[in-house]
């Protein structure tokens, strides 16, 4: 027996923050994320939970909470938040500076932009004069010329192996 | 040569089909609509993988059209008629113990991404 009285089907958390008032316990939960509106069947979510509601991954995007009265908080991706907080009007998202990218399976952080193959490669203590790096972007992996800027957004996936072939 | 079904799905992700293709005892991989690296024009166009030794290289990778990219090659095989189709191809010695179709794809594909 759930001893929670559920008084609404649906409420939209945007409202009561601007009123000021509580949240009610509800059984779907309506969320501003940017400009898209997000359903949530539970009253806790985590941050990655949210970012994903909108398409979006710890690895390329930070997630902020917006408080009445213009107060903002950095959500981390695995914090949980209490949806029905007093005063929590919705979330945005933004571009991280330093993003997480994948190389081999692991994770390594880097400056988002265009980032040369061999600052790339440096991460993982290489360089292009003896491997090549791989992106898997859309499809299966596909070497990346040595002198093309890669442009780096946050969440890629590359694969680094040992140079193989030459012009002969 | 016979590839397991594994070997032939992984080459199948670089292009949309798959077929053998043998002449002259070669049995040649005819991949359509292969997927080019970055840099690439065109960024797609067919290929004729041949896993084993032809024209002095251990391998070779035939396409249907010269290819331009990121560094000029030597294109060294023009008008090679296999399977009643014109193939041209650039001198690019791969040389892996045991490759997969895949694998040895991938090694021609480092020429047009690499500059020697």
């Amino acid at each position: 027996m759930n001893d929670i009285e559920i008084a609404e089907q649906e409420v939209d958390i945007f409202e009561f923050a601007e009123r000021g008032a509580e949240v009610p316990h509800a059984r779907r939960y309506r969320i501003r994320i940017d400009c898209e509106i997000a359903i949530f069947d539970t009253s806790h979510a985590s941050g990655e939970a949210i970012l994903r509601k909108v398409g979006k991954r710890p690895c390329g995007f930070e997630l902020v909470a917006e408080f009445r009265h213009c107060e903002n908080e950095v959500v981390e991706p695995h914090e949980i938040v209490d949806l029905r907080q007093r005063g929590l009007k919705g979330f945005i998202t933004a571009h991280k500076e330093i993003v997480t990218i994948t190389i081999n399976d692991k994770p390594y952080r880097i400056e988002r932009g265009e980032r040369t193959v061999a600052q790339i490669l440096t991460l993982i203590g290489q360089t292009p004069e003896t491997y090549v790096l791989m992106e898997e972007k859309d499809g299966p992996p596909l070497p990346l010329p040595a002198n093309l800027p890669v442009k780096v957004c946050g969440c890629e996936i590359f694969h680094a192996q040992v140079q193989s072939g030459g012009s002969s | 040569m016979a590839y397991s079904q594994e070997q032939i799905d992984e080459i199948k992700r670089y292009c949309e089909k798959v077929s053998a293709l043998s002449e002259g005892g070669i049995t040649f991989l005819l991949l359509e609509k292969l997927r080019l690296p970055a840099g690439c024009e065109p960024s797609v166009c067919d290929a004729l993988l041949c896993p084993v030794s032809r024209d002095g290289y251990p391998s070779r990778l035939y396409l249907s059209v010269q290819v331009s990219s990121r560094y000029s090659r030597n294109w060294n095989m023009t008008n090679a008629r296999i399977g009643e189709r014109n193939w041209v191809a650039f001198s690019w010695r791969v040389d892996i113990p045991n490759p997969s179709p895949a694998q040895l794809l991938i090694a021609h594909l480092m020429g047009f991404t690499k500059e020697k």
